[in-house]
């Protein structure tokens, strides 16, 4: 397995993963960072990690493209409150709100008819709940910066979060 | 079964898998995760399910054309080559008899006596009982090297059962860096654990630890590095 090569110090098979979801990863990135240079340094920061963690590597909790995706998102959200001017440490309500649903589809990287299954499924979500992912998953905001954000009750938040989230995993993984 | 033990936390994980939770709630879950399987099988599925959709959020964009190289060259053969010299001076490091063998027996000393009799300082206290608090298990002192800040002190904890830890008491790492565990096998660092914590504090040992092996901590870049870039903090064999 591509992990486990890399565990045990295989630098090719950094290269593999790379080769399969560099390129993805570098997409997400660049979305969640003001430019290309913060977008590539925390690629290579994330793939540096990869190498560093790869023994902890769980296969039975989640795929390898969500984990190392799970650590850019990390790296980015890290980049920005630490490196970030101070204008890049937060991205506007706004903006993030609008990033998922505006994407358009890299077909390189992601299987087109699968692209169009998970834009469906994101699209129809009612528009708070699709709302509060983005700001969460793009912005990096947590639920009660989101209340505070928006002027919504906590647990209005917190329910929009959780059906939101249950309504993608439902039409994105059941079909599987 | 117990009551706790039925309880799963199932309305936090979608917030958790957004990283969407307050830090205090997210330690929460994530210690329940450690031990619950079904939990864990199912933030997998709402990750998978996210970070699906956030592939096809990506946008299009080239990565430069050298990103690849860089990542893979750095790293082909370097564990190897930087990491032995940095275990070997390690290991004579705690072979000399006089710089090592008083730090550590004050070390001892003075874990001892914390355990003993007690402090009126906070952070000794902390550090104290998180000591005091090993019912079972072996309890090494690490030596502070030679660049450790004066109030530097470390020690390697060995539960019968459970994985190894360090428990340290340090100064909050500089912006931009974090300190790194390591466990030296032979000549052979490997990254252990990360935190960027400051005053008494501990990490978790993710390397496997056997007999014979040295435990020490680096200050590294913010996220960590997969060989030592500086001189040892504290170390101790086991």
């Amino acid at each position: 397995m591509l992990v486990q090569r890399i565990a045990g110090g295989d630098a090719e098979a950094l290269g593999e993963l790379y080769d399969r979801y560099g390129r993805v990863a570098f997409g997400m990135l660049y979305r969640m960072l003001p430019g290309p240079e913060a977008a590539e340094e925390v690629a290579q920061d994330a793939f540096h990690a990869v190498w560093r963690r790869a023994g902890s590597y769980r296969p039975e909790r989640g795929a390898v493209r969500t984990w190392l995706l799970a650590i850019c998102r990390n790296g980015a959200i890290d980049w920005r409150r630490t490196r970030g001017k101070r204008e890049e440490r937060e991205v506007t309500i706004e903006a993030a709100a609008e990033l998922l649903s505006d994407a358009k589809v890299d077909e390189r990287v992601v299987d087109a008819l699968r692209a169009e299954r998970v834009r469906k499924a994101v699209a129809e979500l009612p528009a708070e709940q699709r709302d509060v992912l983005s700001l969460a998953f793009w912005g990096g905001y947590s639920q009660s910066e989101i209340a505070a954000r928006t002027n919504t009750p906590l647990g209005t938040v917190k329910s929009r979060v959780r059906l939101g989230m249950t309504k993608l995993r439902e039409r994105l993984v059941d079909e599987r | 079964m117990s009551m706790a033990e039925e309880r799963h936390p199932t309305e936090d994980l979608p917030a958790y898998a957004l990283g969407a939770l307050d830090e205090a709630e997210r330690l929460a879950l994530a210690a329940h995760l450690e031990t619950c399987d079904q939990c864990a099988h199912d933030l997998a599925q709402f990750e998978d399910a996210l970070y699906e959709a956030a592939a096809v959020g990506a946008v299009r964009a080239d990565p430069p054309r050298d990103l690849r190289a860089r990542i893979v060259l750095g790293h082909r053969g370097a564990r190897v080559a930087r990491a032995s010299n940095w275990g070997a001076r390690v290991r004579e490091w705690l072979a000399r008899p006089l710089p090592l063998a008083v730090p550590l027996a004050l070390a001892v000393l003075l874990v001892v006596s914390f355990v003993a009799v007690g402090t009126a300082r906070r952070e000794a206290d902390t550090y104290a009982r998180a000591l005091a608090g090993v019912a079972d298990g072996r309890v090494v002192a690490l030596a502070p090297q030679k660049n450790a800040p004066a109030d530097a002190r470390g020690a390697l904890v060995i539960p019968r059962n459970g994985d190894p830890y360090v428990v340290l008491e340090l100064s909050s790492p500089p912006t931009g860096k974090t300190w790194e565990a390591w466990v030296i096998k032979g000549q052979r660092p490997l990254a252990a654990g990360l935190s960027s914590s400051g005053g008494v504090f501990t990490i978790v040992l993710s390397a496997p630890l056997e007999s014979g092996d040295v435990v020490a901590v680096t200050l590294e870049p913010a996220v960590g590095s997969s060989a030592p870039t500086s001189d040892p903090i504290l170390a101790g064999g086991t």
